[in-house]
C-alpha cells in the first residue's frame, strides 16, 4: 500500500500537539546548552562552527517531524518523539567530539566524517519515523504475511552469511554498492512481527498445556515447532556470525513475548535453563565466547589485550563520577589513539557517562524507561492481541537492547557488540530503531479516524477538515 | 483487557509484570553505574595504569616541586610543539624526585604524587564533585619537600665517584633532610623525547650492582657489619637480656683465640689494647667488640632479636613515599623462618650473618635512639600547595614506640662513647663535631674475600637534643674510619651550622 493511497483515504485535519511541542522545546534547550559546553571545552570558545550548524539542522528535522504530525492530525503518542530527539541529539553531540575519521564515506565526491554521517542517518531516521507514524493506517500487511516476513528475515541472514563482510571477527555487514548495512538490526523487527502474528493466532492453544514433559507442561508439539524453528534458525545463524549481542537480544525478546502471550512462567524457566545450558556449551566450544566471559569476570587478567577495552571503560566511568566532566571535557583520546576502542559504537554509554556523570547516565537509562512505559501502555491499550503483542515486542527491541549494551559497558553483563539505540553510530541501527518508533507511534493512534474507512464523501470531508469548522460536526457527519 | 473467550490469559496483566521486570533490570544497571562512578571512582582514578594522568600531563600544567627553603627542583616548561615537558633544576635530586616521562611513565616522588601533581586528585572529596564547575578543572598541587638542597648537594659531593648512599633524618619528626644514592641518573636526559630511549637503554644495560637506576638508599640491601650492633643493643636492652653491667668473663681470653661456637670461630683482635678486664656494654660498643656482641646475641636468642628488629622496621618494606626493599636479619632458612643455627645468630648479632639492610633502615635505627626510643615514620613531603593558595600540611606520625626513654638513653650513651670515648675515637672519632656531643657507630662490613669491605656509619647530633640522624654507606669503601665516619661528621657539622634563613 503506497503512502499516497493511504493519505487519500483519510481525512487530514491539523491537531495541535502542545505536550510534544513543549517537550521538544526543552530538549532543544538542553541540546543547545550541551553544544555550548562542548564548544567551550573543545574549541575553547563559543564559535558557531560546523557543530552548531549540525545541531540546527538536526533540530530542524525534529521540528519538521513534529509539524508533520500536527498537520496529519493523528492522535498519536506525544512523548516518544521528544525522547528519541534527546537521545539522537546526545548522539550527535558525542559524534561531534570524537575523531571524525572513525567513520568516513564518500558521498558524491564529498568526504563525510563521523558527525556528518550520523547527522545524515539521524535525518533519514526522522523521516522514516514520520512516514511510518503518519502513513501506516493498517496493520494488515504485517498481520497477514507473517510467514513471508519470517522468510524474508531468514533470507536476509543467509545472504549475510554467504556474502557478508567480516569486521572484528564477526560476519555482520552486507555491502550493496556504496552502502553497507547490518541486516541483523532489521531482522529483530521482522522477528517481532512474526512472533506477534504467530502468538496472536495460537496463544490460546499455546497456553493450554497438553503435552507433559517431565514436570513441565508443554503445548501441543505441532504448534510449538514453527516458533522453535524460527528461533533456532535465527540463533544458529547469529552464533555462526559471532554476533552474541543479537543472539541474546533475540532470545530474550522471544521468551518475554512468549510469556506475555501465554502467561506461563514455566516457559520462561524452561527457556532460561535452555539458555544457561546452551551458553555453557558455547563457552566451551567457542573461544570468543570464552574470552567475553573471562574478561567479564575479571578484565584485569589480561589488561593489555582482551581486557583492555573494558578496563578503559571502567576508568572512564570512574573519571565521570557523579556529575561528570562536562560535555566535551572527557578523554575519548589519549595521544593519537582512542582511549576506548569502538567508543562510537559499543561504548557510547560509557563516553556519555564520563562526560555527563552518574546523573547523566541515569537520565539516559530513564529515557529508555520512558520508551518502555509508553510502549507497554500502547500495548495494553491495543485493540487486539496482534497489536498488543506487536507493540510489546517493538518496545522490547529497544529497551532490552539498551539494557544489554549498557550492562555490558558497566560489567553487569558480559560485553557484546550491539548498539545503544539512537545513540550509537550507525545507519542500520538508527533506521531499524526508527521503524520501531514509527510503528509504535502508528499503533498508539487513539483517534476516531483510525477505524473509519469512509469511501463516500471523502472529498467533502477533506475540504471540511481544511476549513476546520470543528471536529464534532465532522464526527457526526461521518 | 479482560479474559478472552477461549481461555487465553489476559495480556494486560502480563504486560504489568514485564514492566516490573524491566524496571528491575534498569535499577540493576543504575546500581552498577553507581558502583563504578561513586564507590570505585576514586580507586579507578588512582590506578597507576590509568592513561588519564598521562593525558592530563599533556594537556594540563603540572605542579612544581620545591625544597624546604623554596628552591625550585622540578617544573614544567613549554616546548616548541606546545607540549609541556618536565625540567629538573638540580641533578642531585634525581634519587628523590625520579622522573616524569611522557614515554616511560614516572618514578620516585613524581610517581607517588603523580595524581596530586597533575591535579586530578583532590584531597577533599567534596571538592571533587564541583570540579566541572570551576574555570580550571585541574588543580595541580606543588610539593614542598623536607629536603634541604644544601645538605643534599654536600652529601652527593661527599660520595664523589663512589657507589653508596646517604640518608639524613630529623629524628623528632621523621622528615628526610637528604637522601642520596650514587651513582644516579640524569632525569633531564631520561625524559628527553629524542635521546631518552637510548639513554634508558644504556642505563639498564649496566649490571644491577652498578645500576644508576637502583635507589641504593631505599632499595639497596647491604651487609651492615658493626652498625647492626645498635640493633642488637636495642633488642638486648629492650628485652632485658643485657644491661649496662653485662660482662662475659671468657671475652678477654677469646680476643686472640676467637669465640668458638659449634666449630665456627668468631674472630676479633682489633682491640687487644683493652686487656684482660672483661668489657661492659658501653666499652664493648665503644671498641665494637665482636665477641661481646656474638655472646649477647646468643643470650638474647633468635626470636627476640627478630622481634625487636621487626619493631625497627626489619622484615617488611618501610612505609615511605618511595618504594622500599625490606631489610632482613636472616634469610629465614632455619626452623620457623628463623636462624639456621647459633652460628648464624651469633654472626647476625654483629651484622655479619645473613643480614642485609638498606641505608634508610639503618638511618631509622639511629633516629629511633636519637628520638628517645620512638620511631617516626620517614617522610619527604612537608606540604601540598594548590594553585589557589590552599595548603595541605602532611604532618609527622609515629611508626612505633620501640624503647622506653631510659633504655634509649643507655644506648645513646654507648653511641656517644663510641665517638667521643678515649678508645672510641680511634674508630669513629672522625665523626666528632667541635663543640657538639656526637653519637654514632661505625661499621666495616666484610662482603667477601676479594672485595674491600663496605664502610658504614650511623649516628646523630647533638647527642642531648638531636637535630639530625644520619646513615652513610660507601660501598667497598674500606674501613669505616677511613670513609663513612668522616663523611658523616662533616655532613652533620655542616647541617648544624647551616644558617636557618
Amino acid at each position: 500500500m503506497t503512502l499516497g493511497a493511504t493519505l487519500r483515504r483519510v481525512r487530514v485535519r491539523p491537531r495541535m500537539r502542545i505536550r510534544e511541542l513543549v517537550l521538544l522545546a526543552s530538549v532543544s534547550m538542553a541540546l543547545v546548552v550541551g553544544w555550548a559546553s562542548l564548544a567551550s571545552h573543545v574549541a575553547g570558545s563559543l564559535t558557531l562552527g560546523r557543530q552548531f550548524s549540525h545541531l540546527v539542522l538536526y533540530l530542524g528535522a525534529v521540528f519538521a517531524v513534529h509539524l508533520a504530525f500536527v498537520v496529519a492530525g493523528r492522535r498519536t503518542d506525544q512523548l516518544l518523539l521528544p525522547v528519541i530527539a534527546l537521545l539522537g541529539g546526545l548522539s550527535l553531540l558525542l559524534m561531534e567530539r570524537l575523531p571524525q575519521g572513525l567513520a568516513t564515506q564518500d558521498m558524491g565526491g564529498v568526504e563525510l566524517g563521523l558527525a556528518s554521517l550520523q547527522l545524515l542517518w539521524l535525518g533519514v531516521a526522522m523521516l522514516l519515523v514520520a512516514a511510518i507514524a503518519i502513513g501506516v493506517r493498517s496493520d494488515g500487511w504485517l498481520r497477514y504475511y507473517k510467514y513471508t516476513w519470517a522468510a524474508v528475515g531468514v533470507g536476509l541472514l543467509l545472504l549475510v552469511f554467504v556474502l557478508g563482510e567480516e569486521t572484528n571477527g564477526a560476519r555482520l555487514s552486507l555491502r550493496i554498492g556504496p552502502l553497507q548495512g547490518q541486516p541483523s538490526e532489521l531482522l529483530k523487527v521482522i522477528l517481532v512481527v512474526f512472533l506477534a502474528g504467530y502468538l496472536a493466532d495460537n496463544r490460546t492453544l499455546l497456553a493450554q498445556a497438553s503435552t507433559r514433559f517431565g514436570p513441565i507442561k508443554l503445548p501441543p508439539v505441532p504448534y510449538l515447532l514453527p516458533m522453535v524453528a524460527m528461533w533456532g534458525i535465527a540463533l544458529a545463524v547469529v552464533i555462526f556470525q559471532r554476533d552474541l549481542g543479537a543472539a541474546l537480544l533475540f532470545f530474550s525478546i522471544f521468551l518475554t513475548l512468549l510469556y506475555v502471550a501465554t502467561r506461563r512462567a514455566s516457559y520462561v524457566v524452561l527457556g532460561g535453563l535452555l539458555f544457561v545450558g546452551g551458553s555453557s556449551v558455547l563457552y566451551f566450544v567457542f573461544g570468543h565466547v570464552q574470552d567475553r566471559v573471562d574478561i567479564w569476570i575479571d578484565p584485569f587478567v589480561d589488561p593489555l589485550d582482551r581486557g583492555f577495552q573494558i578496563i578503559r571503560a571502567l576508568y572512564a566511568f570512574g573519571r565521570g563520577g557523579i556529575v561528570g566532566t562536562g560535555l566535551g571535557a572527557g578523554l575519548p583520546q589519549v595521544g593519537e589513539s582512542l582511549a576506548i576502542p569502538a567508543v562510537h559504537t559499543d561504548f557510547v554509554f560509557t563516553a556519555l557517562s564520563e562526560e555527563l556523570g552518574l546523573l547523566g547516565g541515569f537520565v539516559i537509562l530513564g529515557l529508555y524507561l520512558v520508551i518502555a512505559e509508553r510502549g507497554l501502555r500502547i500495548a495494553a491499550a491495543a485493540d487486539d492481541d496482534f497489536r498488543a503483542l506487536l507493540a510489546a515486542g517493538l518496545t522490547l527491541v529497544i529497551v532490552l537492547q539498551a539494557a544489554i549494551i549498557a550492562g555490558g559497558n558497566l560489567r553487569v553483563f558480559p560485553l557484546t557488540g550491539i548498539t545503544l539505540p539512537f545513540i550509537s553510530y550507525g545507519g542500520s541501527s538508527l533506521l531499524a530503531n526508527a521503524i520501531v518508533i514509527g510503528l509504535l507511534l502508528a499503533l498508539s493512534d487513539r483517534g476516531p479516524e483510525r477505524l473509519a474507512a469512509p469511501s463516500a464523501g471523502r472529498r467533502r470531508g477533506f475540504r471540511a477538515g481544511m476549513r476546520a469548522v470543528g471536529g464534532r460536526i465532522e464526527k457526526v457527519i461521518s | 483487557m479482560s479474559q478472552r473467550p477461549g481461555g487465553a490469559p489476559s495480556i494486560a496483566s502480563a504486560l504489568l509484570r514485564v514492566a516490573i521486570a524491566i524496571a528491575t533490570l534498569y535499577v540493576a544497571l543504575g546500581l552498577g553505574a553507581s558502583y563504578w562512578q561513586v564507590v570505585e571512582a576514586q580507586r579507578l582514578t588512582n590506578d597507576p595504569s590509568n592513561p588519564l594522568s598521562l593525558a592530563a600531563a599533556r594537556s594540563a600544567p603540572r605542579g612544581r616541586i620545591f625544597d624546604v627553603r623554596g628552591r625550585v627542583l622540578a617544573r614544567n616548561v613549554k616546548q616548541a610543539n606546545g607540549e609541556s615537558i618536565r625540567e629538573y633544576t638540580y641533578p642531585v635530586m634525581a634519587p628523590v624526585l625520579g622522573y616524569k616521562s611522557l614515554v616511560f611513565g614516572a618514578s620516585g616522588l613524581e610517581k607517588t604524587y603523580d595524581a596530586e601533581l597533575a591535579g586530578i586528585r583532590q584531597l577533599t572529596p567534596g571538592d571533587e564533585m564541583l570540579r566541572k564547575f570551576r574555570a580550571r578543572p585541574y588543580d595541580p598541587q606543588d610539593l614542598v619537600l623536607s629536603i634541604d638542597l644544601r645538605l643534599q648537594g654536600r652529601a652527593t659531593q661527599a660520595l664523589g665517584g663512589n657507589r653508596g648512599a646517604i640518608v639524613a633524618i630529623e629524628p623528632t619528626t621523621g622528615r628526610i633532610l637528604a637522601l642520596v644514592s650514587a651513582p644516579t641518573f640524569d632525569a633531564n636526559r631520561l625524559i628527553d623525547p629524542v635521546e631518552g630511549r637510548a639513554y634508558l637503554k644504556s642505563l639498564s644495560e649496566q649490571p644491577a650492582s652498578r645500576s644508576p637506576l637502583l635507589n641504593r638508599a631505599t632499595q639497596g640491601r647491604f651487609t651492615p657489619g658493626s652498625v647492626f650492633k645498635i640493633v642488637t643493643a636495642i633488642a638486648g636492652v629492650g628485652s632485658g637480656a643485657i644491661d649496662a653491667g653485662t660482662r662475659y668473663q671468657e671475652q678477654p681470653g677469646e680476643e686472640e683465640s676467637g669465640f668458638l661456637i659449634k666449630g665456627f670461630r668468631v674472630r676479633d683482635g682489633h682491640h687487644l689494647f683493652t686487656g684482660g678486664e672483661p668489657l661492659d656494654f658501653l666499652q664493648a660498643t665503644e671498641v665494637s667488640c665482636n665477641v661481646w656482641y656474638a655472646r649477647s646475641g646468643l643470650r638474647i636468642g633468635g626470636p627476640a632479636l627478630l622481634d625487636w628488629a621487626g619493631r625497627l622496621g626489619f622484615g617488611q618494606p618501610i612505609p615511605f613515599e618511595l618504594p622500599t626493599a625490606p631489610s632482613i636479619v636472616t634469610r629465614g632458612e632455619g626452623p620457623g623462618g628463623g636462624f639456621i643455627d647459633e652460628v648464624e645468630l651469633a654472626n647476625a648479632a654483629y651484622g655479619q650473618g645473613q643480614t642485609f639492610a638498606t641505608p634508610l633502615q639503618m638511618a631509622l635505627v639511629a633516629a629511633t635512639v636519637a628520638n628517645g626510643g620512638t620511631l617516626m615514620r620517614p617522610k619527604l613531603v612537608d606540604e601540598l600547595r594548590g594553585a589557589n593558595g590552599g595548603v595541605t600540611p602532611l604532618g609527622p606520625s609515629a611508626m612505633s614506640q620501640v624503647l622506653p626513654r631510659g633504655s634509649a638513653d643507655l644506648i645513646r650513651a654507648a653511641m656517644v662513647q663510641a665517638v667521643e670515648g678515649e678508645w672510641g675515637r680511634g674508630f669513629a672519632g672522625g665523626a666528632r663535631i667541635p663543640g657538639v656531643t656526637t653519637a654514632g657507630k661505625g661499621g666495616t662490613a666484610e662482603v667477601d674475600d676479594t672485595n674491600r669491605p663496605h664502610s658504614w656509619f650511623i649516628g646523630f647530633a647533638p647527642a642531648e637534643a638531636p637535630r639530625i640522624a644520619i646513615a652513610v654507606l660507601v660501598q667497598e669503601g674500606g674501613f669505616a674510619s677511613e670513609r663513612a665516619v668522616p663523611i658523616a661528621g662533616d655532613l652533620m657539622e655542616a647541617y648544624l651550622k647551616l644558617p636557618a634563613e
